[in-house]
């Protein structure tokens, strides 16, 4: 109990503690002590929050009611196994990138009002994944995108305050169109408690079903905003490049995924045999698909190496979100496989674009010809995340995507069942063909390339570090996903 | 007893000019004593109230000037009550930069007198004299500063006003034709044998008295007063435009519906229909208005359009639930609104600037007073543990129950209108604590935090948000109480 509750409050309130020490800007001579101490006090934060969280994950098997809103709306955490495993997810970037930041955030003001509200995302995040119940849930969600917000205006130009506002009144208005379905949700079930199998009154069911699936619906499409779905997916490709790349890497990897995990919490309230075959299962699942696939075409053509990422991320986040809308075993397993794998790759990718910007100021993916000269390490991460997001054996994608087909023509769909896969394939073909070039053109860049310069590059070790532990644990998901799927099993039996 | 609490304000207020204070906190002291003792005495008349009833004047035939404390009276008088102190708190820093003190005081501590009335009121006439009193005590507040603009704004918030109190007029007459009292009794006091047959009639009249109380409420198309009368000083627009004034016309109009009319007469019919439908489009009109404003106090004023619907909006479900969703934000409301604005006046008195984008970067110059409007601007978006969202609970769940497909979309607008709020309040708190990459501090050299003044209000109501947040459970019961009409 005390485990979660630290994991929580403690990152909480030592980022509220970086925002009020550091709201200066760092300043002329003392500059690089001052720096120093919040690069330290930051890394031992992270490194504390992280040994908190997983005695949490070890040890804390009970719910508890941290205290009651109202007699009937409580404050309530408890770990289950998919909350479990997004909490790991969460551990293994937010620490990573945090490292990676120290170096990449050297010549950003603000650092302090950075680390901050880093810190506060981290135990927001453990809240979301250890919520016992809807309320807490959507407590924790709003609170994220408040403190998120300012990760994504941190640079403070005009665009990225303005990217701030889009992206913080897209998530509201998300978040809003699922208190609207909290609303009816809570009349008509019996209990806002996340259990298995659905929470719905049966005389609510005969009487109103209709209107129920009505408002599970307009709930998908909200939580649904913050996992990037069409048709509310404009504010991620505007968001998440404007932020500083290690945030990015945050924002895509881990954030975003509290859209995904709202989307399976609200599945499993409903439960899963009064939404499928209804009409919504089908919407949803076309609005994946459309999704799927336009993100994939608008990386395709996208010439900015950050925005492309972003737009990747929209594509792959609605693999996650197919899986669900199709509601069988396979498919599930599928998504939480992608759930991992994408959140490992896109961490890896963005901070491999922040290290190119960081040691040659390059953000256009035709510009980085020959950079795998200068910067090998990097870019052989880049390329072996690459793999792994396109899906090729035996990577972690390949295996998410095998469930994801598999699942798809199992669920006996008409025409969407086939669909599906065929639609994965083909985002697979662009995925390729937006990623591969940069590979190509940075190890091979052809016979004309004069080579500005071929000295060596590299970012020092605490930038390259944590891009190599996720590249490795990317590839660890596609080699032994049976222990992934067995906990996937045990979840589901 | 009753009649002392209505009487203190008149006679402070009316000492003001009268007694020669030597120095200026002498009067402070005075006032502040005043308002103090009178706040003590109300609540210690909630707390040991009686059910008898304190005849004043009595007229012909069963009409008079009658005082009680009931449920409702004991929510909007404590509410008035404890919101006054701080208010002349704030009101003594605030006017050291305006002109003939005396006078307003004289009018603000009036109209203390006056809200008390309409809240302890025991039957419709007694209301509706208070009612235009208010109208009369207040004018001169909003003229205060004596410019063209205050001068226009005031009239036409004289004509609106007792426009409105012309319709609500109605209302009386057919309340004292047709029922069988004039006393409020919870269900309504409509004597069926009179009515048998003028159902469509009283039901035309009943909404006209709505939109005639409604004027004060606010509500849309009668609502152009309220954000021109913001050219009345910070305290006055805090208090009277966001609590008094305008709460006296919602507790009218739940006064009408549920005490004197009758929930049972009204439910389901085309004027329950009616008064929903322009509930819910003033709900969003509000909002959309204060999106599109840019002088801060004109757009907290939009937004008090806006949420005063709220109110009403549980009010015309007609349910007690209904009831107690309204009440809930009656107080939460007064609440939340009365700091944001005395969080926008704190900065138009310490810097002079009026204009939403003129405060970029001032979060950093004044922090406690960006930092308070912050956690406003959160609970009027109703983030949970704040007072917003249990208020927007109760409201939303009143709508679910009260299984009316007109108050499930009313859900909706206050959705939307969650939204829009988020819009219009959290663009103030990314300007002053996100200007921008190439800001130049130094302009804002000079502005600081207000004095304690100004900062023991806010932070008071700070602590009444985040308590009401987490802790609603007794006084959600206690407007249950009053909603059933156990108390």
């Amino acid at each position: 109990m005390y485990c979660i509750l630290l994991s929580v409050f403690f990152p909480i309130l030592s980022g509220l503690f970086l925002l009020i020490r550091y709201r200066t800007p760092l300043s002329g001579k003392t500059e690089g002590s001052v720096r120093k101490t919040l690069v330290t006090l930051t890394g031992l934060f992270l490194i504390v929050t992280a040994l908190l969280t997983l005695s949490a994950l070890l040890t804390a098997k009970e719910g508890f009611t941290l205290f009651y809103l109202t007699e009937t709306l409580t404050i309530y955490f408890k770990i289950d196994a998919v909350g479990a495993l997004f909490s790991l997810l969460a551990v293994v970037v937010i620490v990573c990138a945090g490292f990676f930041s120290f170096e990449y955030m050297k010549h950003e003001e603000r650092e302090g009002r950075y680390y901050g509200y880093y810190m506060m995302v981290f135990g927001v995040i453990n809240a979301l994944c250890f919520a016992g119940n809807l309320i807490t849930f959507y407590l924790f969600f709003e609170l994220l995108t408040l403190s998120s917000m300012p990760l994504v205006l941190h640079n403070g130009t005009k665009e990225a305050v303005m990217a701030g506002l889009k992206y913080l009144f897209y998530s509201l208005c998300g978040a809003y169109a699922a208190l609207f379905g909290v609303y009816f949700l809570y009349k008509n079930s019996e209990t806002l408690t996340f259990t298995a199998g659905g929470v719905l009154k049966a005389s609510s069911i005969a009487e109103h079903g209709s209107f129920l699936l009505v408002v599970a619906f307009i709930m998908i499409l909200g939580f649904g905003v913050k996992a990037g779905m069409f048709p509310m997916h404009a504010w991620l490709p505007t968001a998440h490049p404007v932020a500083p790349a290690p945030a990015s890497a945050v924002l895509s990897a881990m954030i975003v995924k509290a859209g995904v995990l709202a989307l399976i919490r609200v599945t499993n309230l409903f439960g899963a045999d009064f939404l499928r075959g209804t009409w919504m299962q089908t919407a949803w699942i076309c609005l994946t698909l459309v999704t799927i696939f336009m993100g994939s075409l608008l990386a395709f053509r996208e010439p900015v190496l950050k925005k492309r990422l972003a737009y990747s991320t929209v594509s792959q986040l609605s693999y996650i979100l197919f899986g669900l809308a199709v509601m069988n075993e396979d498919a599930f397993t599928g998504s939480l496989l992608h759930v991992l794998t994408h959140g490992f790759v896109k961490a890896v990718l963005f901070l491999c674009a922040g290290a190119f910007i960081y040691c040659t100021g390059k953000t256009r993916a035709d510009e980085l010809r020959g950079i795998g000269r200068r910067m090998p390490l990097t870019l052989w991460c880049f390329t072996i995340a690459s793999l792994g997001l396109i899906g090729i054996p035996p990577t972690g994608g390949f295996v998410s995507k095998w469930y994801l087909a598999l699942g798809s023509l199992k669920s006996g769909i008409p025409v969407l069942d086939v669909l599906g896969p065929v639609v994965l394939l083909v985002s697979a073909l662009l995925t390729a063909g937006y990623l591969l070039p940069v590979t190509l053109h940075g190890f091979f860049p052809g016979a004309d390339y004069a080579g500005e310069n071929l000295q060596k590059q590299e970012p020092s070790k605490i930038m390259t570090i944590p891009m190599i532990i996720m590249t490795i644990l990317s590839v660890i998901v596609g080699l032994f996903p049976n222990a992934v799927v067995l906990y996937m099993t045990v979840i589901g039996g | 007893m009753i009649i002392s609490v209505i009487l203190i304000p008149f006679i402070a207020g009316i000492l003001v000019p009268v007694i020669p204070f030597g120095k200026r906190w002498q009067k402070e002291l005075f006032l502040e004593a005043a308002v103090i003792l009178n706040s003590i005495l109300v609540w210690y008349l909630l707390l040991h109230h009686s059910d008898s009833t304190f005849l004043l004047a009595h007229f012909t035939g069963d009409l008079n000037i009658s005082f009680r404390v009931d449920g409702m009276s004991m929510v909007f008088a404590g509410l008035v009550s404890a919101l006054w102190p701080f208010a002349t708190l704030y009101a003594f820093e605030y006017m050291t930069k305006e002109e003939h003190e005396n006078v307003f005081f004289l009018f603000y501590t009036l109209t203390y007198g006056v809200t008390l009335g309409i809240a302890l009121a025991a039957n419709l006439l007694t209301m509706y004299f208070f009612y235009e009193l208010l109208t009369l005590v207040t004018v001169p507040l909003v003229m205060h500063t004596l410019t063209r603009e205050a001068v226009l704004a005031s009239r036409k918030y004289l004509y609106y006003s007792l426009g409105g109190a012309a319709f609500a007029f109605l209302g009386l007459i057919m309340v004292i034709v047709y029922g069988s009292t004039t006393d409020f009794i919870l269900g309504g006091v409509l004597d069926p044998a009179k009515i048998a047959g003028k159902t469509n009639v009283l039901l035309l009249i009943y909404v006209m008295a709505f939109m005639g109380f409604g004027v004060k409420a606010a509500i849309c198309p009668f609502n152009s007063w309220l954000p021109q009368a913001g050219v009345a000083p910070t305290p006055v627009t805090a208090l009277l435009h966001a609590v008094a004034v305008v709460k006296s016309g919602a507790f009218a109009i739940i006064r009408l519906t549920y005490y004197s009319f009758g929930t049972d007469f009204l439910k389901g019919t085309w004027a329950q229909d009616v008064v929903m439908a322009i509930v819910m489009f003033t709900i969003v009109y509000g909002c959309s208005r204060a999106v599109k404003e840019t002088h801060i106090k004109r757009r907290l004023a939009y937004s008090t359009i806006s949420n005063l619907s709220y109110i009403l909006f549980g009010a015309v479900i007609m349910t007690p639930l209904g009831l107690v969703g309204a009440l809930t934000h009656l107080v939460f409301h007064a609440v939340m609104k009365i700091s944001s604005f005395f969080c926008a006046g704190a900065v138009m008195h310490q810097t002079d600037r009026h204009y939403v984008h003129e405060l970029d970067g001032l979060g950093y110059k004044l922090p406690c007073v960006f930092g308070i409007f912050t956690v406003s601007a959160l609970a009027l978006m109703g983030v949970p543990g704040l007072a917003g969202f249990i208020s927007k609970w109760n409201l939303a769940q009143a709508a679910v129950a009260s299984e009316n497909p007109l108050a499930w979309g009313g859900v909706g607008c206050l959705l939307i209108s969650a939204l829009l709020t988020a819009i219009y309040m959290l663009t103030i708190v990314v300007r002053a604590f996100f200007p921008g990459k190439d800001f130049d501090y130094t302009t804002l050299a000079g502005a600081k935090d207000p004095n304690w003044k100004m900062l023991v209000p806010l932070f008071a109501f700070t602590l009444f948000i985040v308590l009401f947040g987490v802790y609603s459970q007794p006084i959600v019961e206690f407007f249950y109480g009053v909603a059933m009409g156990n108390i």
